[in-house]
């Protein structure tokens, strides 16, 4: 028992005594960007991962270009990533293709799995999965790129609308001494979300690219604005909640004192709850999709049917509300057709507030473009905005400097080159000796051996 | 605006077509590989500029003619409840209000400029939260429709049963009904006809206050609320009951009396009779009369003429702005020095940093390089002798 606790002590210093030796080999190279590879097996994992040494070896590995694992069982794999994971508080992801990959898969923030050759146990347990190891690239540079780029103006974009809309009924009970008096009809509130502001954003986060799938690989640079968290930060947050905020007063100051409290059509006819509810609310739809309108860089014909056809269903949805009969409609009953419809100062009141409305945002798009623009703007332009050819030379020029030199796969790269290299210099080779041998003069030589000896 | 090019799977290693090899490819289809031909609009200067504007000449235009129209409205305001109650405290006059004493009370009005025929009637009351949530559910939309659902009164509480008997029509909305009353007449004492049908919403007479429905019971509790009811003219020609039930959005709101189909010429002077019935002293609130014309915009509100040219005046100045800006600093579309590599080169990639010309640089053009924080003039430094060539890089003796 005491020699196994002995032996085992021996392991666990000499494993030490490895990394301390390693990290300052590290530490003493001279030319800093040089990559290191580690290289560990599984009996050395197993002492290395415990706690007392874990940090020392996370240490090393961390610094490392890259890290080889050999002959680690599936605990040991799915133990590394999440001490990984711990350690160096990143977003991790893990690819693997078989059954022992699994724990590692469920273990990382993103897991993918290989469907192939070894089941489809990686494929089940995985958020991810692709038919082939290289279509991860194309996972991560499109994909991600536009998926991050998706859900984070989805999500402001959510935020923005439902502060739009909910804020408007608290201003007015302001007016109706906080009694709870509701602005709208309870249809309206239901068709809001539903119908009347959903099918755009579905269509937002779906379908939006800022650039197409080509230039996201030619550029892979453009993956680092997910990864410093460009657009879905703090500021942006406050940003959108405040332009929401500011859009719902605006809306809600400029339906009150536009239509109260004279006459608001030419019979001399004064509006009433249910007529500043439905201007209100048809303000709200406008502008809510209009500025989501603002947002889309990539309109295809859906976007156009979703976000135009929702504003349009709102006036069907009313024509047939209005149209039910009384008992079931009630203040609404013929609403859009005989009161507010006729009346030219509905039209006005909408157009005025949804360009009050967007134009806050819309200077400040501008702004941004003009003088401060991002790097996806800067392609866009560069793609679509000249009649330039695309293949010139500015443009490859910026696509090699949007790749970083990797240090990974360098020593192959290395090896390559220089297998390239001498195959080059063989042909060559083999090109003069041939050019030689087939030269007249040689073959003259060859032939009539006995006059060139005297 | 250019489509979105179709675009072509770049890692093409093996080809999958190949014949006796089952391919699991799906179907191509362009709405499951995201290549819908697409608008891609990027904002230009062009367009910045021309959006603006446009929202100039689209907005400048529809403000002045709703500033005109606005104009051309004339409106005449009276406040009449402090003239026409006794002057002292609040209790006194609530007192007054509540007495049998006359209520009749005379106000002169004159006509500021010619008035075209309608003019409109109004009785405006300030603080009086129509919209208040208890007093817009008090009462029976039912009940008003037809004579059947007469005790459909739930909703009515309080105002739903007087002595037992149920009250048509039931609830508060009903029993606070406005009943001050005006009669108008000119200088010459000629009386000016006030015209009481069609102020309300033909939707309301025709479907939503019945024919048969008569008022019944009405203000025989031991509060009285407002006006009573002709019992002999069904609700649907009830015109005033009719208006007072639309309930107004806004605590200050104007409710239309009638309309006086005459032309008034400008300075004329109108005698209104006003018979001051209606309590509005208990809770501060305000009584007015308005005598107001209507333009094809509505009433009297040069709030949105302003609003529309306030706005159209910024984006004037906006649009200015924005080309002077861009003709004193312009950016090239699609400069690459914008992009974040370029303009924070970090280690290796500063190798591969842009730089365009942006002038015409006449030869010869001089390469310098240029050290910060160098001192190059330190005391100690000049002078040193591992500077010299063949120390700093011996060869390799």
């Amino acid at each position: 028992m005491i020699q196994h606790f002995v032996a085992f002590q021996a392991m666990k210093d000499d494993i030490l005594n490895q990394i301390e030796a390693s990290r300052q080999v590290i530490i003493n190279e001279k030319n800093k960007d040089d990559p290191f590879a580690l290289v560990v097996d599984g009996k050395a994992l197993e002492i290395a991962l415990r706690n007392d040494i874990k940090d020392n070896f996370l240490q090393l590995a961390v610094t490392c270009a890259s890290v080889i694992c050999c002959r680690v069982s599936p605990k040991q794999k799915a133990l590394i990533t999440r001490l990984v994971k711990k350690y160096t508080g990143k977003m991790t992801l893990a690819i693997g293709d078989g059954a022992n990959d699994v724990g590692m898969i469920q273990e990382a923030d993103i897991g993918i799995g290989i469907s192939g050759m070894e089941g489809m146990q990686a494929v089940m347990a995985s958020d991810f999965s692709i038919p082939q190891f290289r279509f991860l690239e194309r996972l991560l540079i499109v994909h991600g790129h536009w998926c991050y780029k998706r859900i984070s103006k989805m999500i402001l974009y959510f935020v923005y609308k439902n502060i739009v809309f909910g804020l408007t009924l608290f201003y007015y009970e302001m007016y109706s001494r906080f009694s709870g008096d509701v602005l709208y009809d309870g249809w309206y509130m239901v068709m809001f979300n539903l119908f009347l502001t959903s099918l755009p954003v579905i269509s937002l986060g779906v379908l939006e690219q800022d650039v197409s799938s080509d230039i996201c690989l030619q550029f892979p640079a453009l993956y680092q604005q997910g990864q410093k968290g460009i657009f879905f930060s703090w500021k942006r947050i406050i940003g959108w909640m405040g332009n929401g905020i500011l859009t719902s007063l605006v809306i809600s100051i400029l339906n009150v004192y536009v239509l109260s409290p004279s006459a608001f059509r030419k019979g001399g006819q004064v509006v009433d709850i249910a007529h500043l509810g439905l201007t209100t609310y048809t303000t709200i739809v406008w502008t809510v999709n209009c500025q989501i309108a603002l947002i889309i860089t990539h309109f295809t014909w859906i976007q156009h049917i979703f976000i135009w056809g929702s504003i349009f269903s709102w006036y069907i949805f009313l024509l047939f509300y209005g149209a039910l009969p009384p008992e079931y409609s009630k203040r609404e009953y013929k609403l859009l057709i005989e009161a507010v419809g006729p009346a030219p100062m509905y039209w006005i009141v909408v157009l005025l507030v949804v360009v009050i409305s967007l134009l806050p945002y819309f200077i400040y798009m501008v702004i941004q473009r003009s003088f401060y623009p991002m790097d996806d703007h800067v392609i866009q332009e560069m793609k679509y905005g000249r009649k330039v050819v695309v293949d010139d030379e500015m443009w490859l020029r910026e696509e090699k400097s949007s790749r970083k030199p990797t240090q990974i796969g360098f020593s192959a790269r290395v090896d390559a080159k220089i297998l390239y290299l001498k195959d080059q210099l063989h042909r060559k080779k083999m090109f003069i000796i041939k050019s030689i041998a087939n030269s007249p003069i040689r073959r003259s030589i060859s032939t009539n051996p006995l006059e060139n000896r005297d | 605006m250019i489509k979105a090019p179709m675009n072509s799977t770049s890692t093409q290693l093996q080809d999958p077509s190949a014949p006796g090899r089952y391919s699991k490819r799906p179907q191509y289809s362009r709405f499951t590989q995201q290549e819908l031909p697409a608008c891609k609009p990027i904002l230009t200067p062009r367009w910045v500029i021309s959006v603006f504007m446009l929202l100039t000449i689209v907005f400048v235009p529809i403000g002045l003619a709703s500033l005109f129209a606005s104009q051309d409205v004339v409106e005449i305001v009276n406040r009449y409840d402090d003239a026409c109650a006794p002057s002292g405290t609040k209790s006194d006059k609530v007192r007054f209000i509540q007495s049998d004493a006359s209520k009749t009370c005379n106000i002169t009005l004159t006509v500021p400029k010619h008035m075209k025929q309608p003019i409109y009637v109004y009785y405006q009351l300030d603080n009086f939260y129509q919209n208040h949530r208890r007093y817009v559910k008090s009462r029976s939309d039912k009940q008003l429709r037809s004579r059947k659902n007469e005790n459909i009164i739930s909703t009515c509480n309080p105002e739903d049963k007087a002595n037992g008997m149920t009250i048509v029509p039931c609830g508060l909305v009903a029993w606070s009904m406005f009943n001050d009353t005006f009669s108008f007449s000119t200088g010459k004492d000629v009386q000016l006809p006030v015209t009481k049908k069609g102020i309300s919403w033909k939707s309301d007479r025709d479907h939503k206050f019945g024919k048969d429905v008569f008022p019944k019971n009405f203000q025989n509790g031991s509060f009285i609320g407002g006006a009573r009811l002709n019992e002999s003219i069904p609700l649907s020609e009830q015109e005033d009951l009719i208006v007072w039930m639309r309930t107004a959005a806004l605590p200050t709101f104007r409710k239309l009396f009638g309309k006086i189909e005459v032309d008034l010429q400008a300075g004329d002077t109108i005698n209104v009779v006003v018979q001051n019935n209606y309590n509005t002293y208990s809770f501060n609130g305000k009584k007015k009369l308005v005598l107001s014309t209507a333009s094809w915009l509505g009433g009297k509100n040069s709030f949105i003429g302003i609003a529309y040219l306030a706005v159209g005046g910024l984006c004037f100045v906006l649009a200015v702005a924005f080309t002077i800006i861009y003709l004193v600093k312009p950016r090239r579309l699609g400069d690459p020095s914008y992009l974040s590599w370029n303009a924070n080169p970090s280690g290796l990639a500063s190798l591969f940093a842009s730089q365009d010309v942006p002038k015409h640089m006449k030869q010869p053009i001089y390469v310098y390089y240029q050290l910060d924080n160098f001192y190059q003039n330190h005391r100690r430094r000049l002078g040193d002798p591992s500077y010299l060539s063949w120390n700093a890089n011996p060869s390799g003796h």
